[in-house]
């Protein structure tokens, strides 16, 4: 007969698996470091072959490179800061923020203050875009010390409206109706003129900040955050002040979406009040669902599948238009919509089948092949 | 002018409480936050664009077709996308409902078409004129179905059997099940009452204004309103959303269109920060 | 399973649980091989100390097992012949099995009649209203109060709602869980009272699960002692109240004894 006490106690539970023997991981170390090279050698190799159409002097088809131009691949660099930078958000503090656009727009602004107002150079008007989310994180963040769950979603969609009602008001204040303009970003004598430039901009800019993320996570505060989310009285008293930590996650969190709003806004030339809809704070928590909720990796992942897929998709129903299918007329007539129906069934089919998103969806795939690997 | 903003105010805003009381059935059924309710507002617009314009059908026919037509909509929504996720945290179950605005969004436009719609019913369209006021005939007639739909919804909870056993499925899931009651059916018929509410403000909102899927973002302030009377409180519903018709009038028509969100949301924040259980809702439930 | 003298009426019994294994998980063995009737219009007692496994078996029973992430691993529960196992909660319900909670779950928004109301739900209209005068007339006291919200009875007048509710269906068998937690001593003796009468007015059967076993032994037929996730112990109440073993842990002999001793 076996005892209910202690079986009961041996009860296991899939995401608290233990972890990989402490020998394995020391054996797969070598191998990540390979990996890391060959991820590096493709992110520097990636734009050349997509600015001269051709791999290793190959020719390649729309359809081979799934109809993925340059200017995408950076508009989804900068989207990979907005979805990780919730993600953090969730990570961590498990919070979401449906007012996630609105920190686009506070960057978009500071950028457009001291970057097209004032004249500041680029990297100035950066730092002050930093400077100005992580003062608006802090705001947005105060509710959370207040309020929870549900009331809190709520605080930071009431955030969204009032700073892009402020936003509208600033722009037909010291704009017009068009939108704000910037200036050509340049660093000292170097002009970001190109796609290929803005990539390499990019690119270091986006590994810094999933890396302080991911460290910050996995670290001394990343850790009390988690242990708050999983059981707040735990947590305080244990002597970790709750709220402060809360709102650094906040400042941080919102200092990055803010700098992504100033690079896109830069990017994009010009942006007006429309682009900083509710539908784009919605996409953010949409891509995080897709990667999966509370990982640098699943906000990378989502923030990719969120952009490329509506370009991959117009390839291929470009290919199929040819055959002539009443499904590609549909796609080919009504585009947005039908990319919005694939997202919003993506979601809710993730939500209901693989809530860890494509991320956990893989981890534990990899865990049935190979049990005992490191997740 | 006062009077004037106030009177179109209070008319609108009657529309906005039968939403926000359609979202309030559906919040306290099955504690699901719906942000679809938007969007199911915008398909009443749209069903009373088949109904009427494509279909021909006589208006109440019509009617018929446009409230049992949001029925099974309703039912199917809690069918797919709800049940499978019941018993889930608060975050996956607001995120499904965000993905269903997006589906039903995509779906509408890409079967009418992204132009907005006129919509032609037989309501009347006249003016009504009292000295100074200036009143629509339909946004009376559409305060006068809300009140009256309202009138039917309480009744509907007050005196019959499916009426009890909803109230009951609220009040405690567990008691309800093990009292035999089908609490899938039940959430299911708060559901279809949720999207009847929405549509029927939709027919009216497509009137007023267009068919359109902007229409959304009205509908969407069913979800201030409800929070500002209470999520839990039926009465607190109704009382919000008339609040933020009358708020919207004041603030568009003295200020401007574009500062009507800011002036709903500002109180909504500050609700959230004072006052979280809402102006008629309870304490101790109002910790969510 | 020590059996003591004796085993429940002969015919096909209302309530069968029949070598029943749950487990919780993956491995968590909840509950082995267990066996159990009620007979019609019996009183059987269910005993076991805190995590004995008495709340599994009365989920599993009662159709809850899934929602707390448990399954049945063997055997099967048969209700009056017919097995329930798998079936959903209301729908065991609605077959004749009437639950009264752990917890004195009313609907506290809802008035004491709208309660019984919706306990009797299931029956047609006709003989639902003379159901609830036999069930007022079993408990006064909800009919004194008819008219007032659950939520701001007391404690004691609460667990005689949910006793209400469920009688209200006209089950053939009522479930009880754990119904003195958190009572004063003297509402609890008065209730199992009410629960004689339930027997003698409606021939309902009980299966009563109770930590308190003096309390349950005081009425019940037959006892079975739940340990670990087993029946050691089963037999006629006066048997069981008698067993060396039962006054051992659960009468108190133990302390008795040693206070004796000390």
């Amino acid at each position: 007969m076996t005892s209910v006490s202690t079986s009961r106690t041996a009860m296991p539970i899939d995401e608290f698996a233990p972890s990989a023997p402490a020998r394995q991981k020391a054996a797969a170390r070598p191998l990540r470091w390979l990996w890391l090279a060959v991820a590096a050698a493709v992110l520097v190799y990636l734009p050349f072959v997509l600015h001269d159409r051709a791999i290793l002097g190959y020719r390649l088809s729309n359809i081979q490179l799934l109809n993925v131009g340059l200017a995408q691949l950076n508009l989804t660099l900068i989207a990979v800061l907005g979805a990780v930078s919730l993600n953090y958000l969730t990570g961590c503090a498990g919070l979401v923020s449906i007012g996630h656009a609105a920190f686009f727009a506070v960057g978009a602004m500071a950028a457009a203050a001291t970057g097209a107002q004032l004249g500041l150079p680029f990297l100035v008007s950066l730092v002050a875009a930093l400077i100005a989310g992580a003062a608006a994180g802090v705001l947005a963040g105060l509710p959370s010390l207040r309020v929870r769950g549900l009331y809190f979603v709520l605080s930071t969609m009431a955030l969204h409206f009032i700073v892009v009602f402020a936003f509208s008001e600033y722009q037909y204040a010291a704009f017009d109706v068009f939108g704000i303009s910037y200036p050509q970003p340049a660093i000292g004598p170097f002009a970001l003129d190109s796609a290929l430039k803005w990539y390499f901009f990019l690119l270091p800019i986006v590994v810094l900040c999933c890396l302080a993320c991911n460290y910050s996570l996995k670290h001394r505060e990343g850790r009390a955050l988690l242990a708050v989310r999983d059981n707040e009285q735990a947590a305080s008293s244990s002597g970790i002040d709750v709220r402060v930590l809360r709102l650094k996650a906040f400042a941080f969190s919102s200092a990055i979406a803010s700098l992504a709003g100033a690079l896109q806004a830069y990017y994009l030339t010009t942006v007006s009040t429309e682009l900083y809809s509710l539908n784009l704070a919605i996409s953010f928590i949409a891509m995080i669902i897709i990667g999966g909720m509370g990982s640098i990796a699943g906000g990378v992942v989502g923030a990719l599948v969120w952009l490329l897929l509506p370009s991959v998709l117009t390839g291929f129903a470009g290919e199929l238009g040819a055959a002539g299918g009443g499904l590609a007329k549909i796609f080919v007539e009504h585009r947005p919509q039908v990319v919005n129906l694939i997202f919003g069934s993506l979601v809710a089919v993730l939500l209901i089948f693989a809530p860890g998103g494509i991320v956990g969806a893989a981890r534990k795939l990899t865990k049935l092949v190979r049990p005992g690997a490191e997740a | 002018m006062l009077v004037q903003f106030l009177l179109t105010g209070l008319a609108l805003g009657s529309i906005y409480g039968l939403v926000a009381l359609g979202f309030a059935v559906i919040y306290k059924a099955e504690r699901v936050f719906n942000f679809a309710q938007g969007i199911l507002m915008v398909c009443g617009a749209y069903l009373a664009y088949t109904a009427t314009t494509q279909l021909g059908l006589p208006f109440p026919v019509a009617v018929i077709v446009i409230i049992a037509a949001a029925a099974l909509l309703g039912i199917v929504i809690q069918f797919l996308f709800i049940r499978p996720l019941s018993g889930q945290p608060l975050l996956p179950v607001i995120m499904i409902t965000i993905a269903l605005s997006i589906i039903l969004k995509a779906l509408i436009e890409i079967l009418y078409g992204v132009q907005p719609k006129p919509l032609a019913t037989s309501l009347p369209t006249g003016v009504l004129i009292l000295g100074d006021v200036r009143l629509s005939q339909l946004n009376l007639t559409a305060a006068v179905v809300s009140w009256v739909c309202m009138g039917v919804f309480f009744a509907f909870f007050r005196f019959t059997k499916a009426g009890l056993l909803m109230r009951a499925t609220a009040d405690s899931h567990e008691a309800a099940i093990l009292s035999g009651v089908n609490v899938n059916r039940i959430n299911a018929g708060a559901w279809a009452i949720g999207t009847i509410l929405a549509v029927i403000g939709g027919v009216f909102l497509g009137q007023i204004q267009l068919a359109s899927t902007e229409l959304e973002h009205i509908g969407l302030l069913a979800l201030p309103a409800v929070v500002i009377g209470g999520l839990q409180s039926i009465p607190g519903a109704i009382v919000g959303g008339i609040l933020v018709g009358v708020i919207e009038q004041l603030a568009s028509g003295y200020i401007s269109p574009k500062a009507r969100d800011v002036f709903i949301y500002i109180p909504l924040l500050i609700m959230l920060l004072v006052r979280p259980w809402g102006l008629f809702g309870n304490r101790e439930l109002g910790r969510v | 399973m020590m059996a003591l003298n004796g085993t429940p009426a002969a015919d096909t019994p209302l309530l069968e649980v029949r070598t029943l294994s749950v487990a919780y998980g993956r491995k968590a063995v909840a509950l082995n091989a267990v066996n159990l009737t009620v007979p019609k219009a019996g009183v059987v007692a269910l005993l076991g100390a805190n995590g004995a496994g008495k709340t599994t078996l009365i989920r599993t029973v009662s159709g809850l097992i899934r929602l707390h992430n448990g399954a049945i691993t063997g055997g099967e529960v048969l209700l009056e012949g017919k097995s329930i196992a798998g079936l959903s909660a209301d729908r065991i319900v609605r077959l004749g099995m009437g639950q009264v909670p752990e917890g004195r779950l009313v609907f506290k928004n809802l008035t004491v009649e709208e309660n019984l109301q919706v306990g009797g739900a299931i029956l047609p209209r006709a003989t639902l209203a003379e159901r609830l005068d036999a069930v007022y007339d079993l408990f006064p006291r909800l009919a004194e109060r008819k008219d007032q919200a659950a939520g701001l009875m007391s404690g004691g007048e609460q667990q005689m709602l949910a006793l209400g509710r469920a009688l209200a269906a006209s089950p053939r068998v009522l479930l009880i869980d754990e119904l003195s937690l958190g009572l004063a001593p003297l509402i609890v003796g008065a209730i199992y009272q009410q629960l004689k009468k339930i027997r003698e007015h409606f021939g309902t059967a009980l299966l009563i699960v109770e930590q308190n076993a003096r309390l349950a032994l005081g009425i019940c037929d037959y006892a079975y002692v739940l340990e670990r996730g087993e029946i050691v112990l089963a037999g006629p109440a006066e048997l069981v109240a008698a067993s060396e073993r039962m006054h051992e842990s659960y009468l108190g002999a133990r302390a008795e004894r040693q206070a004796a001793a000390g």
